[in-house]
């Protein structure tokens, strides 16, 4: 029998190729040297017989019947079935990729629409300074240019006896585009006297109005 | 036993490639051939008939679809095994399901008309496979049993082969240890080893 020195190195040697013996892949050399082993060592020798006894126990057949012509049978009609396995993937896939491209479209659409109403606000703002050029000058403007003697009392004065209010200016040569209020049209008497009031250089329509 | 797997592999391989031509003969040859084996190492995961049956089908439904994609990377037998692991998990999984735990459960059995040796061993077995968990049940199957290496058991489970390996070990200290107490034997110096 073997001693307690070789055991130690030789038993965990035996332990780890017994599988492969067994299953008659491990190299002829092992076999050999196991069966050698097996020969000298008891422990090792029981062990070998009972993973045998577990090999030849693993090698029956199942213990749940499980019948092979019925399991070929379902099989093949499965095989001639119109493919229910794989359509409800495809459907559900299908139907995923659409909702996908909705989404998509929908936030799409959504972005385009806070773009628009954001590059639409800067376009045209809600105020404007009387130093910024006018973009349009509307109807029955007049444009007066008091001269450099009128005073800011004067010049008040002057746009609440006519009723007036100034919509832009002054411009380069310090004139102011006024309004009648309530009333996009302008009389030729309110331009005549406008003329004749006190330091006002010029007093004429904008564009087509008299 | 290699060259003999060899040639079964070479058989197979040419199985496949008349599956992938549309052959159902082929397809039938290689369902008997492996509905055995397949039907022995599911019932390590779960013991009901059915359910095996279901699970070898999904597992030659998936073959006889991708007959021409297999690039012989492995044994076909490696593969139609990995397959139908995974066919297994996955339907046990649908269901809500796990690996039987207590493998004593004998629900689904058919009778046995097996000698008294060979029920005795079955036996014998079933109490021992009752201390291991279902994954090391798979791997002592697929060693002892279907005669896989490692590296096969690790391509079958898409586990590593170092976890492969440590599962191997302490299914057989497990069995070391229970084996000769079921098999009414004192356990000789079981202790050395561990």
């Amino acid at each position: 029998m073997i001693n307690e020195t070789n055991a130690g190195k030789d038993c965990p040697r035996a332990w780890e190729i017994m599988p492969w013996v067994l299953q008659a892949t491990a190299p002829p050399e092992q076999g050999e040297w196991l069966m050698h082993h097996l020969a000298q060592c008891e422990a090792c020798s029981t062990e070998f017989a009972q993973q045998s006894r577990l090999r030849s126990a693993l090698a029956l057949p199942a213990d749940v019947a499980v019948d092979v012509n019925a399991g070929l049978k379902h099989l093949f009609e499965r095989l001639d079935a119109p493919e229910p396995e794989t359509l409800p993937d495809r459907l559900h896939s299908g139907s995923r990729l659409t909702r996908a491209l909705a989404v998509a479209v929908l936030v799409q659409a959504i972005g385009i629409g806070v773009l628009g109403a954001r590059l639409w606000s800067e376009q045209t703002p809600q105020y404007r300074t009387l130093s910024q050029p006018a973009l349009l000058e509307p109807a029955g403007a007049i444009r007066v240019a008091p001269d450099a003697s009128m005073t800011l009392a004067n010049w008040d004065k002057l746009l609440h006896d006519f009723d007036l209010r100034v919509v832009d200016g002054p411009n380069a040569v310090g004139a102011y585009t006024v309004v009648v209020k309530g009333s996009p049209a302008t009389s030729a008497r309110l331009l005549q006297e406008l003329r004749a009031s006190r330091n006002i250089r010029l007093a004429e329509p904008v564009g087509n109005a008299p | 036993m290699t060259e003999a797997r060899d040639e079964v592999d070479s058989r197979d391989r040419l199985l496949l490639k008349r599956m992938a031509a549309g052959d159902r003969v082929a397809l039938e040859t290689l369902y008997r051939a492996y509905h055995g084996g397949l039907a022995r190492f599911l019932s390590r995961l779960t013991r009901r008939a059915d359910l095996i049956e279901e699970i070898i089908n999904d597992c030659f439904w998936i073959a006889w679809r991708k007959a021409d994609g297999f690039h012989g990377d492995s044994r076909v037998s490696t593969w139609l095994m990995g397959i139908a692991y995974r066919c297994g998990l996955k339907a046990l999984r649908q269901r809500g399901d796990q690996p039987v735990d207590d493998y004593a459960l004998r629900e689904g059995r058919g009778p046995s008309h097996d000698p008294d040796e060979d029920r005795q061993l079955r036996d014998w077995l079933g109490k021992a496979l009752e201390h291991l968990s279902a994954d090391q049940r798979v791997v002592i199957e697929l060693v002892y049993g279907v005669g896989n290496s490692l590296e096969e058991v690790a391509t079958i489970t898409q586990a590593p082969v170092g976890t492969v390996k440590a599962r191997l070990f302490h299914a057989r200290v497990k069995l070391r240890n229970v084996l000769p107490v079921l098999a009414g034997e004192l356990p000789a110096q079981r202790e050395k080893l561990s």
